[in-house]
């Protein structure tokens, strides 16, 4: 329950801060637009403000309790999922600086490694194949813009895409 | 009688047939990739076009524009990654339905539906493409607004389950829709000074965030304890419908089919809402059984028949007003002017057999359908077949180029990644992601559409009570929202 207060309340200062922001906006030269660019967002913002405070009086009258293995990181699934984020968080820090290949090829061995695949033969396949059918399908066939990465890298992806 | 036989000369020849069935595959493998869209599929088949025939170049696109329309559904259903906006609403049973060992007979529905959307929304470009074009341009700001109000009331259903969740759900999609430049005034609201945030955020890479990553970080806590030999020892083959199965949810079909062909013809609305009014208006039975965002048949015919009726709808503007229908309309609008044929009324008069070879082209494509569908569904199967750890990272990864792609832009890989989080916690607080998704799509055309006509009004909202055509269709947005509570207090009554 508390885990679901504690995440109410966060979306809820979010939409605080988002009225704030809203109330701040500059009237309309237009004396036509009587909502001006601030009135729809300040409608939309108490609404969800209001189904908040609702939401939140009913988690505390039920006492539900919600599982988040995330946040539980001494179990397993905790920690593998945990992990993932922090793989796939790593992944998409490196897009732009490596580029896409080389970031998608080691996204590849290490995600699943996390998760607790464990047959290296084929995961090395998987992912040699995967990172060139992705490239040469997006990249060299469609024209797909992929991440190119900076400098060294950079050149290295013209040489492929 | 002269220009009908022309027309079928003009499609029934083996190269016509084959640029038909060229475009349906195409458009497929690039409807189901996410990263790639019919747009995109349309585009890249352009430069081949310019030495064709005008006939064969535009039967070629209009095939494509089936194909693409059609593929994003496999994606939805197999992967819960929507391969285009259009087949966001189809991941809503779709999902759940593949989840139950019920792929095959998902991705039958969805082809048949997207067969039987096309042939009927081409019969009525055929019949009555004039007419309803006069009529789509008496739609403006205060039917618009009615047309995204009908939308929304899709939360009645696809946040069954709390419904005050689904609410503040559709209300923070708003609110991230209302990020970026406001197009009334040219006022910047909550960019915060940052370049990427002016343009706002796209929700293909929200949808991907919400839907994939978060469905992969859910799959990751789970598949060491759950079964997985039904996905992975099962060959994912179409199941066709039989014609008394398709009998039994006529209603479905003929609602979703008509709802598309309406809103394909209302300039710019597009596939992507049609889906959605389609499947909010299916939806509202609550007695349905397998429940709707359970895996309903019905929650995939509905969105399914009324995106590719779209298909037929949105050509009806663009061939007889020069208006476009969808974004992807205009793509084959941009494709007449290169070829040299102006859309608009004089081109039914000056080029007959034009319209008639689209409307064979799009019965043609429809029933292509069914072929592509087999030879792409297959191709997906296999990759089904991974072990979860290898497919999780896939679906990753496909997303990652998906986000990447819309704009060459690293900052929607990061929405992705955010919007994992938020997925994977809205998901586990029983908020509603599609509802957040509806609510960003949405937004836009509520908030511009509202304001527009106030403005139009100077300053007053009576133009939305004064106009026909508005009230009603706000009378229709008005009662799918309370036809849930109202449908309730009569079952009450009666008991």
């Amino acid at each position: 329950m508390a885990i679901e207060i504690a995440f109410n309340i966060l979306i809820g200062l979010g939409v605080l801060f988002y009225l704030a922001q809203a109330i701040q906006l500059p009237a309309t030269d237009n004396p036509a637009d009587v909502l001006g660019a601030g009135g729809f967002p300040i409608v939309i913002g108490i609404i969800a403000l209001i189904g908040l405070a609702m939401i939140t009086i009913h988690t505390i009258k039920e006492k539900r309790k919600v599982d988040i293995p995330m946040l539980n990181l001494r179990s397993i699934d905790g920690r593998m999922v945990f992990i993932n984020v922090l793989v796939l968080g790593a992944y998409v820090g490196l897009l732009d600086v490596i580029g896409f290949v080389l970031a998608t090829f080691a996204y590849l061995v290490v995600a699943p490694l996390s998760m607790g695949y464990r047959k290296p033969v084929v995961l090395a396949v998987f992912s040699c194949v995967t990172t060139a059918v992705m490239t040469v399908v997006f990249g060299i066939v469609f024209y797909v813009p992929l991440p190119r990465g900076v400098e060294f890298f950079r050149d290295l992806s013209y040489l492929i895409y | 009688m002269d220009i009908i036989i022309q027309s079928l000369a003009a499609v029934y020849n083996p190269m016509t047939l084959l640029l038909v069935s060229i475009g349906v595959l195409f458009g497929m493998v690039c409807g189901a990739l996410p990263g790639l869209s019919t747009s995109m599929a349309i585009i890249l088949l352009l430069p081949f076009t310019y030495s064709m025939d005008p006939i064969m170049a535009i039967v070629l696109m209009v095939s494509c524009y089936v194909g693409g329309s059609s593929g994003g559904s496999i994606s939805s259903i197999l992967l819960k990654t929507p391969g285009t906006p259009e087949a966001v609403a189809t991941t809503f049973d779709g999902y759940p339905m593949a989840q139950k060992g019920k792929a095959g007979e998902a991705l039958g529905l969805a082809v048949t539906s997207s067969s039987f959307g096309t042939i009927f929304s081409a019969f009525v470009m055929l019949l009555a493409s004039p007419m309803l074009a006069q009529a789509a341009l008496s739609f403006q700001s205060a039917e618009y607004f009615g047309l995204g109000l009908i939308g929304l009331s899709c939360i009645t259903s696809i946040g069954a389950k709390n419904q005050v969740k689904a609410v503040v759900s559709v209300m923070i999609g708003l609110m991230i829709g209302t990020i970026g430049i406001d197009s009334i005034n040219g006022v910047e609201r909550f960019a915060f000074e940052q370049p990427s945030l002016l343009n706002g955020i796209n929700y293909i890479s929200v949808m991907i965030g919400a839907f994939a990553v978060a469905e992969v970080y859910k799959n990751i806590e789970e598949y060491r304890h759950v079964d997985t030999s039904l996905r992975t020892e099962q060959k994912v083959k179409i199941k066709l419908l039989k014609f008394s199965e398709m009998a039994k949810m006529w209603s479905s079909f003929i609602r979703g089919s008509v709802i598309g062909t309406i809103i394909g013809i209302i300039p710019a609305a597009g596939g992507s809402i049609a889906s959605l009014i389609a499947y909010g208006s299916e939806a509202q039975d609550e007695n349905a059984n397998p429940k709707f965002g359970e895996g309903n048949p019905r929650g995939i015919i509905a969105p399914e028949c009324s995106h590719n009726a779209a298909v037929g709808g949105s050509m009806v503007p663009t061939l007889t007003l020069g208006i476009p229908g969808s974004p992807v309309a205009a793509v084959i609008m941009a494709a007449f002017l290169i070829i040299g044929i102006t859309p608009g009324p004089m081109l039914l008069r000056e080029q007959p057999i034009m319209l008639n070879a689209i409307f064979l082209a799009l019965i043609t494509a429809a029933l292509l359908l069914f072929v592509g569908g087999r030879f792409v569904t297959s191709q997906f199967g296999h990759i089904l077949k991974l072990p979860y750890p290898l497919l999780g990272s896939l679906i990753v990864t496909l997303g990652v180029v998906g986000a990447y792609s819309l704009k060459n832009s690293f900052y929607d890989v990061l929405i992705m990644f955010i919007f994992g989080l938020v997925g994977y916690f809205f998901d586990k607080f029983k908020y509603s992601n599609a509802a957040v998704i509806l609510g960003l799509i949405l937004g836009e055309i509520i908030e511009n559409s509202l304001r527009k006509q106030i403005i139009i009004g100077d300053g007053s909202g009576m133009g939305f009570f004064t106009r026909p055509v508005s009230v009603l269709v706000l009378t229709v947005a008005a009662l799918t929202f309370l036809w849930p509570m109202m449908s309730k207090k009569l079952k009450k009554g009666k008991a």
